[in-house]
């Protein structure tokens, strides 16, 4: 027991760190707490400014935010950007740009160049607006694989060992098993010798598993093919977290801790606004900014330009360039959900 | 309209009436329970970050006892359906008693489900008109409806029975018997479809094959009658209802067969997984071995594994199984714990384990987890308990209809303690 | 109190010492966070293309940085200190989208520029291509006459222009811009030039639409000449790695991974 409360006791948000976005907000004059944002209807009341209780009252009734009118979308971005700007203490935009007619986002990225630098992890993480930590939220997961080695010394021992028929071989080593990578690999230096990585996101699938399963469609498929989450209308029931193959989606299991001076003002409703607790988040393509011509974060931060994004119905693009010039495959392609997300190596 | 008023007061006197046993007995439940309103404050409070769930491990122990308790919901078919179907009068006679242990159960499935809600308080985005309800399209949505909608009908069947036998009529069988033959096909497709939701998964292997729905259902059928067992021979010792030695020889036997046929295919999945021991069988090692070190549930599934096979040998003896003081007791409790375990945390655990992804972590409750489990099975029985308590007063005949009626008069407080009954 | 806590920060340190990995272990972007902000940022290769963060307008800076590493996370502007690409020819695609490059010279060290040594008298020019060990710029080339690029086929004179060293040198004795070192590269690398062009080798930033103004990275932004024969790409310190999932300590499980058939049930044999 004594065991399971000092685990407890790390979970805890880092009582520094709280107090100090506490004084951040009181600064920029916003008196509504974290608490209260989620606390239900009943603490809902509580909001001691009238304007910010009203606020409040008004996001949690809103509409899922693909059946809003145009004005009532107005009306929720304008309430958000208020609201955002008073908590960070700086101006906030709230994005509502829609889908581009004649744009399919596409992904490819160039297993064969990346290092495993973890850089695109936390461009992600300095575009998007995650938790920092507890619960630390990272939209991209990077693994290193071993590149195999067989031995001549293995080549004869036989499984099973002693009496029996020898029904296989112990020559084998991993090499490449997607599911036998090292998630927290800390060297000194990448990349490491008789290693390669393997980054991880939200595949934007065609077929999204996320979707299918939603029980309120607060998660669905924009017409530029970027799965999206309605933070707001998210019951948080986590079976979008259970359904998707690629490991991509997160949970906000307590309040965000999003520092006043991490956070990034520029945001999209459906993108990397800052988020609530209790909801699912994951990669949206960098959505408030690819809308607006922009390349993603993380294939602007790759060092060794491992990443490629682009429109896929435009065949002059560099995803459509690379599907015609490289081999290229999907990940768990068997499952049918048809990423739009490609691997591909020189 | 004043029968039915009378109703529902004369069994509410009745049931909140009781010997010191009794209000000692829900007191226990109580300060469980009252452990379960800090620990609800805290986990709506803070969020589900007081749970020991992360992004590896998403579900833990509130869903495994959603899954069990679906479960314990649906076996009350195990009552009704010999009851009707092949009238027997011994099950008959109480089988308004498993309508209220499914009531129970139903209830508690839905306070694990608010505990799985990381958003309980916008839990009215799924409502019709206000919200949106997608279905056909999400599973969830198809387990909200049959679980609603088996919660309704045990309601119905259940009061409606007992108001009948409270007034003194025949129920009419043209709207009562109906309803009887639909709540059986419905008892089967609420467990139907929890398996439907975690087995229509590719992303979760382990999960991921067809004999979900009738390892959940014969899971269900052992566990579930176990639990009804052990209440009937608690009500047999503590209250003037007296339940037939062959109602619990039924009841007994659908034990065994049922629990037969869930090793039967515990085995088959064992096999057909360990024996090409594919990346999918991982969450099984990892189960029932451990897996790189890691073997946090491993106890625990030989524990169940132990005791599901021992209840077996038990109950397949039948004058052990006749032994309704010693034997049968023990085979249930050990039956009731072993799928407990196998279709709770040994099910819902390990096919976050590894994560789709290949990341192998661990889950442990945390203390808030806990408390809020105790005190959602306390909640639960504690439903069963006056809802047992005042089907056992109509069924007895002390809560009556009469013209002659006032509040604190003629009642007679049913004998429950053990002194007195004997 | 305070002793215990004395005791408690021994022991750890000494574990830490004992273990090694376990002060590594620590180390989390939560902990990174708490760090003072880089003055000098690299983009891609450490040194040789380097980034002072400054704020573009209030409250926007140029770059956020990596308090572990320094490299560059993330672009407030794009195009911050490029110039157009100029006469490149980008035949194959976008005809007419506005291409920027940053300019290489200034994130060369020895550029004064070159001439200003080698310029006849001070440094004579070579007389001829014959391969032989420097007596200066060894920090560049350890060993001139095992040069690695090329495998002995070529020389600094074959890219370096012997008269005139503020350029490169092309096939036909042509001058080539030290900003636009692709066309020297090109000059045998064809294929990953072709790549290049068509935006699949190397790397852009900016807009991705078709047209759009996008900043081409050039290949000794993430390459070095000298030695792309040992290191394709210098090596760099990778970010923070995540936290461990709530109830665990370590990963060590993960280096555990067995070796196919062979594993044992609990998983003990490595494969490594």
């Amino acid at each position: 027991m004594s065991d399971m409360n000092d685990k407890d006791k790390k979970n805890q948000v880092d009582p520094k760190e709280n107090s100090r976005r506490e004084f951040l907000k009181e600064a920029a004059g916003g008196t509504l707490s974290a608490a209260t944002l989620a606390a239900g209807a009943g603490a809902l009341l509580s909001g001691s400014n009238e304007a910010e209780a009203k606020a409040t009252w008004g996001e949690w009734f809103q509409k899922n935010y693909r059946l809003m009118t145009d004005e009532e979308k107005k009306e929720s971005v304008d309430r958000l950007e208020k609201r955002y700007s008073e908590e960070y203490g700086k101006k906030t935009t709230v994005d509502s740009v829609p889908a581009q007619e004649g744009v399919l986002f596409g992904y490819a990225l160039n297993i064969q160049k990346c290092i495993g630098c973890r850089r695109c992890v936390y461009a992600c993480v300095k575009e998007n607006n995650q938790s920092r930590h507890d619960p630390e939220i990272q939209w991209i997961r990077v693994l290193k694989m071993e590149k195999g080695n067989f031995l001549e010394e293995n080549m004869d021992k036989g499984y099973p060992d002693k009496p029996g028929i020898q029904v296989g071989g112990n020559a084998y080593q991993n090499s490449g098993v997607v599911l036998e990578g090292e998630h927290y690999y800390e060297p000194e230096e990448v990349p490491e010798k008789g290693h390669f990585y393997f980054p991880m996101q939200c595949m934007q699938c065609e077929k999204p598993p996320c979707v299918k399963v939603c029980p309120v469609r607060t998660t669905y498929r924009e017409p530029d093919g970027i799965v999206v989450i309605d933070y707001n209308w998210c019951i948080g029931c986590r079976m979008c977290v259970s359904a998707c193959p690629y490991w991509a989606r997160r949970f906000n299991w307590g309040e965000p801790n999003l520092p006043a001076e991490e956070m990034n003002p520029v945001t999209h409703y459906l993108g990397n606004r800052p988020r609530m607790k209790g909801v699912a988040e994951k990669c949206t393509f960098c959505l408030q900014r690819t809308r607006q011509g922009r390349y993603t974060a993380c294939v602007e931060v790759c060092p060794v330009g491992a990443r490629k994004f682009g429109n896929l119905l435009d065949p002059e693009s560099e995803v459509r360039k690379i599907l015609e010039k490289k081999r290229v495959f999907r990940l768990k392609a068997e499952l049918n959900t048809y990423p739009k997300f490609f691997y591909f190596m020189d | 309209m004043k029968p039915i008023i009378r109703f529902g007061i004369d069994s509410f006197l009745y049931v909140i009436r009781g010997s010191a046993m009794f209000y000692g007995w829900l007191m226990f439940l109580g300060f469980f329970m009252l452990l379960m309103m800090y620990g609800a404050y805290e986990q709506f409070t803070n969020g589900m970050i007081v749970t020991n769930y992360n992004d590896q491990v998403s579900w833990g122990l509130y869903e495994a006892q959603f899954v069990f308790l679906v479960g314990v919901a649906a076996a009350a078919v195990t009552v009704v359906f010999p009851s009707y179907v092949y009238h027997h009068k011994k099950l008959k006679e109480i089988v308004v008693l498993g309508e209220m242990l499914a009531i129970a159960a139903v209830s508690m499935v839905i306070i694990f489900i608010m505990f799985h809600m990381g958003r309980p308080d916008r839990l009215w985005h799924l409502l019709p008109v206000v919200g949106i309800f997608n279905w056909p399209n999400s599973m969830l949505t198809w387990d909200v409806l049959v679980l609603n909608g088996y919660l309704v009908l045990n309601m119905v069947c259940g009061f409606y029975y007992l108001y009948k036998r409270y007034v003194g009529q025949e129920v009419n069988k043209s709207f009562y018997m109906p309803l009887v033959y639909i709540s059986i096909g419905w008892a089967l497709s609420i467990h139907t479809v929890t398996a439907f939701l975690v087995n229509t998964m590719p992303s979760r292997p382990m999960w991921f094959h067809s004999m979900m729905p009738i390892k959940f259902i014969t899971t269900a059928f052992a566990a579930g009658p176990s639990m009804i067992i052990v209440s009937f021979l608690i009500i047999n010792k503590y209250t003037k209802l007296k339940i037939a030695e062959e109602a619990f020889d039924t009841l007994s036997q659908i034990v065994t067969w049922c629990l037969g046929i869930a090793i039967f295919l515990g085995i088959s999945e064992v096999v057909t997984e360990l024996y090409p021991s594919t990346e999918h069988s991982f969450s099984l090692q990892y189960l029932i071995f451990g897996k790189h070190g890691l073997s946090g549930l491993v106890v625990w599934y030989w524990a169940s594994v132990v005791l599901m096979v021992t209840s077996f040998i038990i109950l397949l003896n039948p004058r052990l199984r006749r032994n309704l003081t010693f034997w049968l007791p023990l085979a249930c409790v050990m039956t009731f714990a072993g799928i407990w375990i196998d279709k709770g945390m040994g099910l819902v655990v390990p096919a976050f384990i590894p994560s789709p992804i290949g990341e192998f972590s661990e889950y442990v409750p945390s203390a808030i987890e806990i408390i809020n489990t105790l005190g959602g099975w306390a909640s639960g029985l504690f439903i069963f308990t006056l809802l047992a308590k005042g089907a056992i007063g109509v069924l007895l005949g002390d809560v009556k209809y009469s013209d002659k009626w006032n509040l604190a008069g003629e009642w007679q407080p049913v004998v429950h303690s053990e002194e007195t009954s004997k | 109190m305070k002793k215990l806590g004395k005791i408690a920060a021994a022991a750890t340190l000494a574990a830490g010492l004992l273990t090694g990995s376990t002060l590594l272990a620590a180390d989390t972007y939560l902990d990174y966070m708490k760090k003072p902000a880089p003055t000098d940022c690299f983009e891609s290769r450490e040194g040789y293309s380097n980034v002072a963060p400054t704020e573009i307008k209030p409250g926007t800076p140029n770059v956020k940085c990596s308090n572990k590493t320094n490299g560059v996370l993330w672009w407030g502007d794009p195009f911050d200190g490029t110039e157009p690409m100029g006469d490149l020819p980008i035949d194959a695609d976008y005809k007419h989208e506005e291409a920027v490059v940053k300019p290489r010279t200034g994130q060369l060290k020895y550029y004064a520029p070159c001439t200003t040594c080698h310029n006849g008298s001070m440094v004579p020019y070579p007389k001829s291509k014959a391969p032989r060990a420097l007596v200066m710029h060894q920090d560049i080339v350890p060993d001139a006459l095992d040069l690695q690029h090329g495998r002995g086929a070529i020389w600094c004179l074959d890219c370096h222009n012997p008269r005139n060293r503020d350029t490169l040198i092309d096939h036909n004795g042509g001058e080539i811009q030290f900003n636009q070192p692709m066309k020297l590269c090109g000059k045998c690398h064809g294929e990953v030039y072709s790549d290049w062009r068509d935006g699949i080798h190397g790397k852009r930033i900016g807009m991705w639409t078709k047209g759009g103004k996008k900043r081409w990275w050039v290949c000794t932004e993430c390459h070095n000449p000298h030695m792309v024969q040992t290191k394709r790409f210098q090596p760099i310190a990778p970010e923070p790695r995540p936290q461990y999932p709530r109830t665990r300590t370590n990963a060590d499980h993960e280096r555990n991974h067995g070796a196919g058939h062979a594993e044992s049930a609990a998983g003990t044999t490595g494969g490594h």
